[in-house]
Parts: structure tokens; C-alpha cells; sequence
């Protein structure tokens, strides 16, 4: 049971402050926060669980804006992490982004939601479509109207019919002249390939994402040719679980908009599309780097957006880095950024220079972790395969897409 | 743009500094209240805005009360809730001007628009203001029965916040009946759920001093009630969902098939989206099959999957939570994921709570088959860029060769360390290296050759210091320079600044000096001087001691200093299993988060909302009284005594995190002036037995368990006397329970009566107490009842053990004895019966 949530500005300021129960926690507790969060570094750096001398906290950071929930009783943790994120996703989904001047511009749409969506420290409703219908979003079409029609309110007049219907992610009177929906595979590539070289973890993190605008209430179906592959599958509510059970298919009646059906992990995958191979010599206080940068595996389509990214030891006072391809800076915070984007035909990108070590040290101890990242449109590098999508009764214009896109995730590696 | 932290209450330009701001809008809000032109909405609208981002930022605006409740007259929403807002936040101070509110927040309560209707209703509930409180009682009467579930679903939380306001009027107004009613008939899930938390909050809090409310609590658990709520559990949302898995996790099923039949109809909950689901249900999984072993350890496998990706996906916030319950896991059970190891590699970009927990989990599910990958890639963290990180992966390097049987490669790697010229690794593995030394003697060799090479010099940290000291000491036969090297260090004694260093330096040279007296004596004597001229006591104690010895027989002096040694076995772990245990029940809660059972962090009033009495499987150690007469740190500490065993109450006083590294204390030298031969846990834990057996009076008293004040003698068979007065520690009885074999194994019926006393277990403790059988731990509720009872012979020190669990229903009691002398266990089987049988009949 939650007794309140702050929203604090990037500098520790209270932006909004909503009390849930009849023990007010003061405000006092923010300072305490942020005194403890300014001697960890950043509140981003803090751990989300967090025991002051009166009440535990728990925060989350998103954006350069802290949620802070306080309680004093014991609950689930992952209760109440879960709820912040949705309030964060909430948020930002209302307010088009995430930041200091949004929220403090909108205030009192912050205030409305909580309102909703919490009550006396229980969450009651996170559903983005139904809280739209108890509080319209502040959008343009809203503004004009206001001005046009001269009244602004902000609420509609009616309940959401939802709240009472079977299927609470969806209202009932949806009307599209054209009906469309789009499937897409998002896929995150999370490797680490050891000092040898060795792969020695690779797997990927992936969600189907919808986009529907369909008249009524639509039933879906979608199927994969090759759902075998998947090791653990997480669905959003709206899916049936006894088809998936019984021959992997999913059965759902879609929110309206965009949203997450499913998400998926595919484990011990055996080809990644990169290699980077680094090669790190010191002697005499001074140290020779080199990097190489090429496809391994060909996955059949252009390879985007390839940066690679290392933070220099502490102990290196200074670098001198250059490529034949794309461009290197380094940071103020000693980090090394390399961008390459798409590898060319005719040559290796590569990477080289030299380190100035601290004085008195003779060769480098600590070596850095190069991050990679990536993108392939139109794959799905886990290789799962949509089979086909069907509406149970197909209305007169219907629209259906699919795409693909692999990025990479917790890339790196180490030298 | 912001200003910084420091200046946030001070004013900056963007804030108005107070007064003047103030007075104005309450001329402007004064205005406006009155009037009825076209526009005035927008204008009020400006002007509460600009009152409530003031309230936001902390400025005091309460002055403007009246002002506010004179504008209210509105139709416009976003007004109301505006003012409902601010009337919520300073109803509480004011509480004469909230009657003004009462007014038009009864008013909304009869809208049309039921949204008008909810939120007023909320509103009034919220101003928690306790002389309002009879105006609350119409409105919440009309809200329970209203046509929308919305207002409905209002209403029953402010049944909630009324009782916190007032219980005798919630009572009086009979609305936890119809919150009951609500909860079985409404069509609407939410407001079922909101029943059923308002209801749950409602009788546990009033349980301690209603009869009816604790028996209405205990309701809620019966099966019709489970089952009715499991039956549409996906017509829950979400976070109901999380609330009725909690409900269903306490609920005792009466068979196997109950659990198989729970488990099917809950393991898509498992798929779910929202991690606090599957988490709760995987907590329902645990608890359901504790008492059976095989499923038990198919549902880890089942769970496993979901664990795995809760953790790689989602906001690192959500992993870091998801990963401490999967930690516990991973230490109850590490050989169920032992081949997952890959997952608790650590990422470079992960914060070092995430890391630290990871590398434990690594530490925990290294076996013969992935120790070799595990060590390489910890290996590679010791050339980390965060220092801390890289020591803690040295020590779970060397956690991990101490807890293998094939350490050749490990050892290898180790000694690497010791190369590598970083001082910070080469303290870490200076200290594992002595730790290995002393489980693996044979490995000395290899050791000593590399140890010898690193210049005293370069070790700073006491720690690596006191360990390689310890080093040259012990094998001073094989490093050709060990009492030089222990020369110089003497040479610079003033410089010491540890006094443990100090205190190992006159250890290692006395055992330096047993074995090569010539080369050594020098410096012997200008440590002994050094050491008796120490300001330190210990260190100069200690020297006295050594000096004294020598004085009086060398060879005496030997057998003290440097007896043959055994080699360690198993070094202490530092939480007791206990301890695991009590976190393990408390699944899905903070204390997983923080690693210590709620009740060392939290006390006894806020863990109440949420806490049931304890379930069969959470025994409750003691009565309830305790944390109410005794301050909490004094509880804790009690409570941390009866956990432990002795030798593991020695280890805790340590730092925590350190206990397996300090081991240095505990070498040569402290065992040989107990008795050479004699291992250290038996010489230091003979004292603190005693001492256990004289305090547990006190403690004991404490929990009102074994009170010497039992009245008359109980009447039994003349074959077995018992002692009234026994008593027994909880970590000895844990112990005994352990270590002996079932001697009798029975059931009994119990009489009706009994059964119908038997509304609580304390009523049982108080009556066995009576016949001399005391209780130790007791649980559950209607209708599974356990205790644990022991009793102890009256003339000698015999005692008796019983498990007991009773089933109220079906009026069986099933009892197991397991004795320190088996012969009698019959007779007192006996015994424990008839004094059962009386149970109710007084």
C-alpha cells in the first residue's frame, strides 16, 4: 500500500505531491532522498528500493524526472515498481514525452490521473484506453476546440463504458472508415563476447507490437510458422491462453492504437551479424589500440546505425584516436564514441591510436568494454516467422502489414 | 532552468515568496465567487490553478480557504476536482472551515453525472477531518448502493477511510457487513476487489480486539470464498489480481489435488504482462507446495523460465526487484539453475547492486560442470573499470574454489591475481589465498612460492596484510626470507596502524620463531618489547601472554602457539538458514528486497495491514505479545539470538558482509589457549551454551513462553515425571529437531470440546503449559493448527520433542515425538495425550 508519490524535477524539486492515506508523509522525505541520491552520484545510479529512517521508498528515473512512492508497510516490491513505470508510461503517453516543463505545465492532468488511477495506496485502473476516457488527453485537437466552442473542459461527461465491459482494454463503439492493422517484430540483440573472443552469451529479447484501428470488436488471430523457437512468451491481458496452449496461436481482441501483444525471449543463438575485434598493447606508459569492425554473419540486409562506444580507464590521461570510416569523439567523461553507420564495400572500418597512460604506470590493467549497436530493418534476426494474420469477420476495407527490425541490445565486447 | 536542489524551499524568481501573491488572489477569488457573467469559469479556472501550483510548490495557501469553498459553486469538472483537490489537502488543518465544504460536496454527491457523484464522494472521504465524520454515513449508505460501479467502487474504499477516521461509527453503521455482501454479489470486478481490500484492512486491524473480526478474517481465507474469487480471477485487473494472489498464497488447501487444481487454473498467470502478477503467483506456486518436496521442485523449473525473462526485460528498476527474489531462489536451491549460469553474467552498463547480486548468484550455481566458464569470466571482471566490483569478483572467485572439490585451475588463476600489480587485487587475493591455505594445505606449496615474491611493502590494506603475515608465520619453514621480511614489518611497528596487523605480527613471529630460533630470535624479542610498550590492550596482552609463556617452557610455548592444525572443513555462513527460511515465507515482500526478515526491519504496527496471522508454514516463534512490551531494537536483538545457533551467533558479530574473511581471528593462536588439539567451535561455543542456558530465562520470559510460573504440577502417570520449569532455546530445539530420528509417530482425536476451544493456538499453549508441555513455535488458523511443544524430564535433562498439528474439521490431531531418550517416548506419548484430552473440559 503506497502513502504517496512525489515527481521530482532533475534538481530535487517537488513538482507534485499526491497523498493517498490519512498518514501524510511529509515533504521532508524528499530531502532526505535527495540528499542520500547527490551522495550516490545520481538517483539514477540509486537503487530503486531505498530504506529512509521512516519509510521505505521506491524510485524510479525516467527522463530526468524521479517518481518517488513512499510506504511503511510491507508490500510487494515489484508492486509498486510496476506501478510507478505505468505511471511513467502513462504520463508520457498523455503528454506526447517525459520532462520537467510538461509535466509542470500540465499539472493538474497529472493530479487527474493519479487520481484514477490509485486510490487510498491500492492501484485501481493503469489501462491508457480507459483512463482516456475518464480524462481527455491535452492534445491539439482538444486546445482548438476550446477555443472554437469557448468551453474547455477537459473531462468528457460520460464514464467509460469499458470500466463495466468484459474486455476493459477496449471501448465498444469504435468506428474506422478504414480498418488497418500492423504487426510489427521489435527484436533486441543482447551478446557479450569474452577477451578470447568467445561468444559466450547471445540471445534475444523480442515483442510483437500492434498498431490496429478496426471497427467493432475485432477478433485476431496470428500465428507463427515457427513458434518452437521461443523459450518464455509474456502476453498482454487481451490474449486467450488456451490456443497458445494448445497449438501456439494467439487469440486476442486488440486494444485500439498501438500497444505490446507479446513479449519473448529466444535463447543461445549462435550468429551475430558483427565482429569487433580489438587489440590493446601497452609497454613503457604508452598503449597501441586498434579495432576492427566487420560482418561475421550475413543477415541478407543492410546493417544501420553501427556506433561503438568505451569508456577509457581512469588511469589514461589522454587519446589520440582515428579512423578510416565515420567519424571518433571522445567525451568529457572519457567516453569514446565511433560511429560508423553502414559498412562500406571496399574496406575494414577500423580504429586506431594511441593512450597516454597516468604517470608511473607501465602498462595498462583495466581494459575497456567496447558497446555496440546496430539496426536491421525488415529482420528478424531470432528468425521467427509471422505465418498469417486473420480477422474473424473481415469488414469491407481491411488493411494488414507486417515488419521486422533487429537492434542491438546489451552488445559488447570485451578486451 | 531549475534551480538547484539547495534553494528549492528558499524563493527564486519564478516562485512567489508568499503573502503578497496570496492576498492577492483572495481578492480575486472574492470577486469572482459572487458572480454569475459569462467566462467566470475560465478565469476561476486561472486563478485555482495558479492556487494549486502554489500548494504544489509548498507555499502555505491554506488562508484561502473560505474563498475556495465560496467559488465552488461550479458545473465545470476540472474546477471541482481543483477544488477537491485543494479542499483534501488543507481540510485536515482546518477543520472548522471544512464544514463549509460538507455542504457542496454533499450537494455533488446526488449529481446526475456519476463521475460528479464518485468524486465527490472521495472527496469527502478524504477530508478525514474525525468531528465530520456523521456526515459521512448517508452519503456512503447511498454510494454502496448506487447504479454505477464507479461510484460503488469509490464508495467501498471510503468505507476504508472512514474507519480510519472513526471504527466505531464505520461499525455502528454496519458497513463491513455490506461491504461482505458487495464483495459476493457485485457484478463488477474492481469493486469487488476494493471490497475485499477494504474488508482485509478493516479485520485485521480490529482482529486484536474483536472476537468477530478475527473469525471474519479467517473467513475470507475459507475455501467458498478462495475459490469464489479464483473462479473470475481474470476478469480482474491487474493489480486485483495481485491482491487476490496474495489472499490465495495464505489459504491452506486440504489435499494435493486442492494444490494441483489451484496450480492448472493459475499457471497462464504466469505469462502475464505485468511482473507483479507473475511474481505473485509464483509466490501462490512456492508457498502452495512447500510440504511436497517433488513438486516442489518441478515448480522451480516451471517458474524458472519467467524469472529469467522478467529480469531481461523491462526498466532496470523492474529487473533489480525481480532479481533479488530470483537471488533467493537461486541461494535455496542453486543446483536448479546451475545450468542458466549465462544469465547472471554481469552487463557492463548494469548498476553494481545489479552486479553484486549477480556475482552471488554465480558464487552459488558453480558445480563441476560450469566452474571453469564461471571463473574465466569472472576473471575478466577482476579487470573491471569499477574497483568494487572487481574485488567482489575475486572473492567469489575464491568462494567458489572453497566450496569445490577440484581446484586445481582456480588456484592457478588465483596466483595470477597475485601478479597482476594492482594492489587492490592483490589484497583480495592475498586474503583468499590464506583462506585456501588453510582448507587446502596441500596447495601450500605452489602458494608460498608465489607469495613470497610480493614486497610486503605493497600490501596496504589490513586485511592482506594481517593474511600475509599469517602466511609468512605458518610457513616460515618454506620462505627462505620469512623472518627478515617479519623483521623489517617489527622494524617498523610504530607505523603499524591496524592493531590486527599488530596482533598477527606477534603471532607469526613466535611460530617464525619455533622454526628457525636462531634466524628469528632478534626479532622476537624486539616484537615482544614492542608489543608490551603497546598502548593497544589486546596487542599488548597478548605480548605479556607470549612473554610469560616463554619464560615458563618453551616447548609448552609451541604446543600453545603452533599445535598441528586440522584443516578448515566449511567456513561459517554468514546468515543463518533460519534466517533464509523466514525470508523465503515472506516472498513477493520488501524483506527479499533488503535480505533480512520483516521483522528485524520493520515493527509490529506496520507490518500489520498486511500480515494475516502466520500461516502453517511461517511459524511464529513466540506469542504475540512481545513487540508491544519491548522496544523494537531489543526485540530484534532477542530475535536474532534465538535464531542463531551458537556458533553462528559468534560469526554475526562480525561485519556481516566480512564474516567469511575473517577468519584470521580464529587462527592458531586463539584455539591454543583453549586446549591444543581442541577446534575452535567447541572451545568458544562450551561458554556460550551456558551462557545461552542462563539468559534464555530472561528471554524466554520475555516471549511468555516457558514462565516458571506454572501452577499446579500436572497430574501425570507416575511412570514419567516432567519438569514444569523446562526450558529449551528455539535454535537448540531447531537443532534437536534436526539431529533426531521420529521415535512415535500418532493420531489422536480430539474431544468436540476441545475443538471448539480451540479458536486460537494460544489457547492450547496456555492449557499444555499447565500439564508442564510448553510450546516452542505455533501457526496456522482455522481449521490447520501446528505447534511445536517440547518437555524435559523432571529429574534429568531428557527431552522430549512434538510436532502437533491439529485439523479442526475433521477433530484429528497428529503428533510426532521425537525424544532424547527413545524408551520413554511411549510414556510420554501418553501423557501428551491425556493432557490433550482435557483440553477443553476445564
Amino acid at each position: 500500500m503506497l502513502q504517496c508519490i512525489f515527481l521530482l524535477s532533475d534538481s530535487g524539486e517537488v513538482m507534485l505531491e499526491k497523498q493517498f492515506t490519512g498518514h501524510r508523509v511529509d515533504r521532508s522525505i524528499c530531502a532526505w532522498f535527495w540528499e542520500h541520491a547527490v551522495s550516490h552520484g545520481d538517483s539514477s545510479k540509486l537503487q530503486p528500493v531505498i530504506a529512509s529512517p521512516t519509510h521505505y521508498l521506491f524510485q524510479i528515473f525516467r527522463e530526468g524526472i524521479t517518481f518517488l512512492a513512499c510506504t511503511q508497510v510491507e508490500m510487494p516490491p515489484l508492486m509498486a515498481i510496476e506501478f510507478l513505470c505505468r505511471v511513467a508510461d502513462v504520463l508520457s503517453d498523455y503528454l506526447g514525452e517525459l520532462n520537467e516543463d510538461l509535466i509542470k505545465d500540465n499539472f493538474i492532468i497529472v493530479y487527474e490521473l493519479l487520481d484514477e488511477m490509485i486510490d487510498n495506496g491500492f492501484p485501481l485502473t493503469t489501462e491508457p484506453t480507459i483512463l482516456r476516457e475518464m480524462i481527455a488527453p491535452p492534445n491539439i485537437v482538444s486546445k482548438v476546440l476550446s477555443v472554437v466552442t469557448g468551453t474547455s473542459s477537459n473531462v468528457s461527461d460520460t464514464l467509460p463504458v469499458a470500466t463495466g465491459s468484459c474486455v476493459p482494454w477496449r471501448t465498444t463503439d469504435l468506428k474506422y472508415s478504414s480498418n488497418e492493422v500492423y504487426v510489427e517484430l521489435v527484436e533486441e540483440m543482447d551478446a557479450t563476447i569474452n577477451r578470447d573472443g568467445v561468444l559466450v552469451k547471445c540471445e534475444i529479447y523480442g515483442e510483437v507490437q500492434i498498431n490496429s484501428h478496426i471497427t467493432g470488436l475485432p477478433d485476431l488471430t496470428l500465428s507463427f510458422s515457427n513458434p518452437s523457437i521461443l523459450d518464455d512468451v509474456r502476453f498482454h491481458p487481451c490474449v486467450r491462453f488456451r490456443p497458445w496452449e494448445s497449438h501456439q496461436t494467439l487469440s486476442f481482441v486488440p486494444p485500439d492504437g498501438h500497444f505490446k501483444l507479446m513479449s519473448y525471449r529466444v535463447r543461445k543463438l549462435k550468429n551475430i551479424p558483427l565482429y569487433v575485434k580489438p587489440q590493446i598493447t601497452s609497454d613503457a606508459g604508452t598503449c597501441r589500440i586498434s579495432l576492427l569492425v566487420g560482418i561475421r554473419n550475413d543477415p541478407g540486409r543492410t546493417i544501420d546505425s553501427i556506433t561503438l562506444q568505451f569508456q577509457l580507464p581512469p588511469c589514461i590521461l589522454s587519446a589520440d584516436l582515428s579512423s578510416n570510416h565515420g567519424t571518433v569523439n571522445i567525451l568529457a567523461n572519457k567516453t569514446c564514441f565511433w560511429s560508423i553507420g553502414r559498412i562500406p564495400k571496399d574496406k575494414t572500418p577500423s580504429m586506431s591510436g594511441t593512450l597516454v597512460l597516468e604517470s608511473g604506470l607501465e602498462r595498462l590493467h583495466v581494459f575497456p568494454t567496447f558497446q555496440v549497436g546496430f539496426r536491421i530493418a525488415n529482420i528478424a534476426l531470432s528468425g521467427l516467422q509471422i505465418d498469417k494474420l486473420d480477422l474473424k469477420t473481415t469488414p469491407a476495407r481491411f488493411h494488414k502489414g507486417f515488419r521486422a527490425v533487429t537492434r542491438a541490445g546489451e552488445f559488447e565486447v570485451r578486451s | 532552468m531549475a534551480p538547484p536542489a539547495q534553494t528549492v524551499r528558499s524563493s527564486s524568481p519564478s516562485q512567489p515568496s508568499g503573502k503578497g501573491e496570496v492576498s492577492d488572489l483572495k481578492l480575486q477569488l472574492r470577486q469572482l465567487a459572487g458572480s454569475r457573467a459569462p467566462g467566470v469559469d475560465d478565469s476561476k479556472r486561472e486563478l485555482f490553478k495558479k492556487v494549486i501550483s502554489y500548494m504544489t510548490i509548498g507555499i502555505d495557501v491554506s488562508s484561502l480557504f473560505g474563498e475556495m469553498v465560496m467559488c465552488s459553486a461550479t458545473s465545470d469538472i476540472v474546477l471541482k476536482k481543483m477544488c477537491y483537490l485543494y479542499v483534501g489537502n488543507y481540510a485536515k488543518v482546518n477543520p472548522d472551515l471544512a464544514l463549509l465544504t460538507i455542504n457542496f460536496l454533499q450537494r455533488d454527491c446526488k449529481d446526475d453525472d456519476p463521475m460528479i457523484r464518485g468524486l465527490a464522494l472521495r472527496s469527502l472521504c478524504s477530508l478525514r477531518v474525525a468531528n465530520l465524520v456523521e456526515y459521512l454515513v448517508g452519503p456512503l449508505e447511498s454510494g454502496l448502493k448506487d447504479s454505477n460501479s464507479y461510484v460503488r467502487m469509490v464508495a467501498v474504499i471510503g468505507v476504508l477511510k472512514l474507519y480510519h477516521i472513526s471504527a466505531s461509527t464505520c461499525i455502528d453503521a454496519d458497513f463491513p457487513a455490506t461491504l461482505k455482501h458487495l464483495m459476493l454479489n457485485d457484478s463488477d470486478t474492481q469493486v469487488v476487489a476494493n471490497c475485499l481490500s477494504a474488508l482485509q484492512e478493516i479485520w485485521s486491524s480490529g482482529a486484536a480486539t474483536s472476537e468477530e473480526a478475527s473469525r471474519e478474517r479467517e473467513t475470507l481465507l475459507s475455501k467458498p470464498v478462495v475459490y469464489y474469487f479464483l473462479n473470475r480471477i481474470k476478469e480482474f485487473s491487474e493489480w486485483a489480481q495481485c491482491l487476490l494472489l496474495e489472499l490465495v498464497a495464505k489459504y491452506v488447501p486440504a489435499d494435493s489435488s486442492e494444490i494441483f487444481d489451484i496450480m492448472n487454473l493459475l499457471e497462464d498467470r504466469l505469462q502475464h504482462a505485468n511482473g507483479a502478477v507473475v511474481l505473485a503467483t509464483i509466490k501462490v506456486f512456492l508457498q502452495l507446495t512447500l510440504s511436497m518436496t517433488d513438486v516442489h521442485q518441478q515448480v522451480y523449473e516451471r517458474i524458472k523460465a519467467p524469472l529469467l525473462t522478467l529480469v531481461s526485460s523491462g526498466s532496470p528498476e523492474q529487473s533489480y526487484a525481480v532479481l533479488s527474489h530470483l537471488h533467493l531462489l537461486v541461494m535455496r536451491a542453486p543446483y536448479i539453475f546451475s545450468s542458466d549460469y549465462k544469465h547472471f553474467y554481469c552487463q557492463y552498463n548494469e548498476p553494481s547492486y545489479v552486479k553484486k547480486l549477480k556475482l552471488e548468484m554465480l558464487t552459488a550455481v558453480a558445480n563441476e560442470s560450469n566452474t571453469y566458464e564461471i571463473v574465466t569470466e569472472l576473471c575478466e571482471y577482476a579487470a573491471n573499470v569499477d574497483i568494487p566490483i572487481a574485488r567482489e569478483s575475486i572473492r567469489a572467485v575464491g568462494k567458489i574454489a572453497l566450496q569445490q572439490y577440484d581446484v586445481n585451475a582456480i588456484v592457478d588463476r588465483l596466483l595470477q591475481f597475485l601478479e597482476m600489480e594492482k594492489d587492490y587485487v592483490t589484497a583480495e587475493a592475498l586474503v583468499l589465498v590464506k583462506d585456501l591455505l588453510r582448507k587446502y594445505p596441500q596447495w601450500s606449496h605452489d602458494c608460498i612460492a608465489v607469495v613470497g615474491n610480493i614486497s610486503s611493502k605493497n600490501v596496504q590494506e589490513p586485511k592482506a596484510k594481517a593474511a600475509l603475515i599469517w602466511m609468512l608465520g605458518e610457513y616460515s619453514q618454506d620462505m627462505q626470507d620469512a623472518p627478515y621480511i617479519l623483521e623489517s614489518l617489527i622494524e617498523n611497528w610504530e607505523d603499524e596502524h591496524s592493531a590486527e596487523v599488530r596482533l598477527h605480527l606477534l603471532t607469526a613471529v613466535m611460530k617464525c620463531f619455533f622454526k628457525r630460533p636462531p634466524e628469528t630470535q632478534k626479532a622476537l624479542g624486539a616484537a615482544l618489547a614492542a608489543g608490551l610498550a603497546d598502548l593497544h590492550q589486546d596487542v599488548h596482552d597478548r605480548a605479556l601472554f607470549y612473554y610469560r609463556l616463554l619464560q615458563y617452557d618453551v616447548t609448552v610455548g609451541e604446543r600453545v602457539v603452533n599445535p598441528p592444525k586440522q584443516a578448515v572443513s566449511v567456513f561459517a555462513d554468514t546468515q543463518s538458514s533460519e534466517i533464509k527460511d523466514r525470508i523465503f515465507d515472506e516472498f513477493n515482500s520488501l524483506s527479499v528486497v533488503y535480505q533480512k526478515p520483516s521483522y528485524m526491519f520493520t515493527d509490529k504496527e506496520h507490518r500489520g495491514p498486511f500480515e494475516f496471522s502466520d500461516e502453517l508454514g511461517n511459524l511464529s516463534i513466540g506469542t504475540e505479545s512481545v513487540d508491544t512490551t519491548v522496544p523494537v531494537h531489543k526485540v530484534e536483538a532477542n530475535d536474532k539470538d534465538l535464531l542463531l545457533s551458537t556458533t553462528e551467533k559468534e560469526d554475526t558479530r562480525g561485519p556481516i558482509n566480512d564474516g567469511a574473511y575473517s577468519a584470521p581471528s580464529y587462527d592458531g593462536s586463539l584455539v591454543s589457549l583453549a586446549a591444543p588439539q581442541t577446534q575452535p567451535e567447541v572451545a568458544t561455543s562450551n561458554p556460550s551454551v551456558k551462557e545461552h542456558s542462563q539468559s534464555s530465562f530472561a528471554i524466554d520470559d520475555l516471549l511468555g513462553l516457558g514462565l516458571p510460573a506454572a501452577p499446579a504440577p500436572a497430574p501425570s502417570p507416575p511412570s514419567l515425571k516432567l519438569n514444569s520449569k523446562a526450558v529449551l532455546d528455539p535454535s537448540t530445539f531447531q537443532q534437536k529437531w534436526r539431529q533426531l530420528p521420529i521415535s512415535l509417530s500418532q493420531e489422536y482425536s480430539v474431544s468436540p470440546q476441545g475443538v471448539s476451544a480451540l479458536t486460537t493456538p494460544q489457547v492450547l499453549l496456555r492449557h499444555m503449559q499447565t500439564h508442564s508441555i510448553h510450546c516452542i513455535a505455533s501457526g496456522g488458523q482455522s481449521p490447520n493448527f501446528k505447534f511445536f511443544f517440547f518437555a524435559q524430564k523432571a529429574e534429568e535433562s531428557s527431552t522430549f520433542l512434538v510436532e502437533c498439528i491439529i485439523n479442526t474439521s475433521s477433530a484429528k490431531a497428529q503428533i510426532k515425538v521425537k525424544a532424547d531418550d527413545q524408551s520413554a517416548s511411549q510414556a510420554f506419548s501418553s501423557l501428551f495425550q491425556s493432557a490433550l484430552s482435557k483440553f477443553g473440559t476445564a
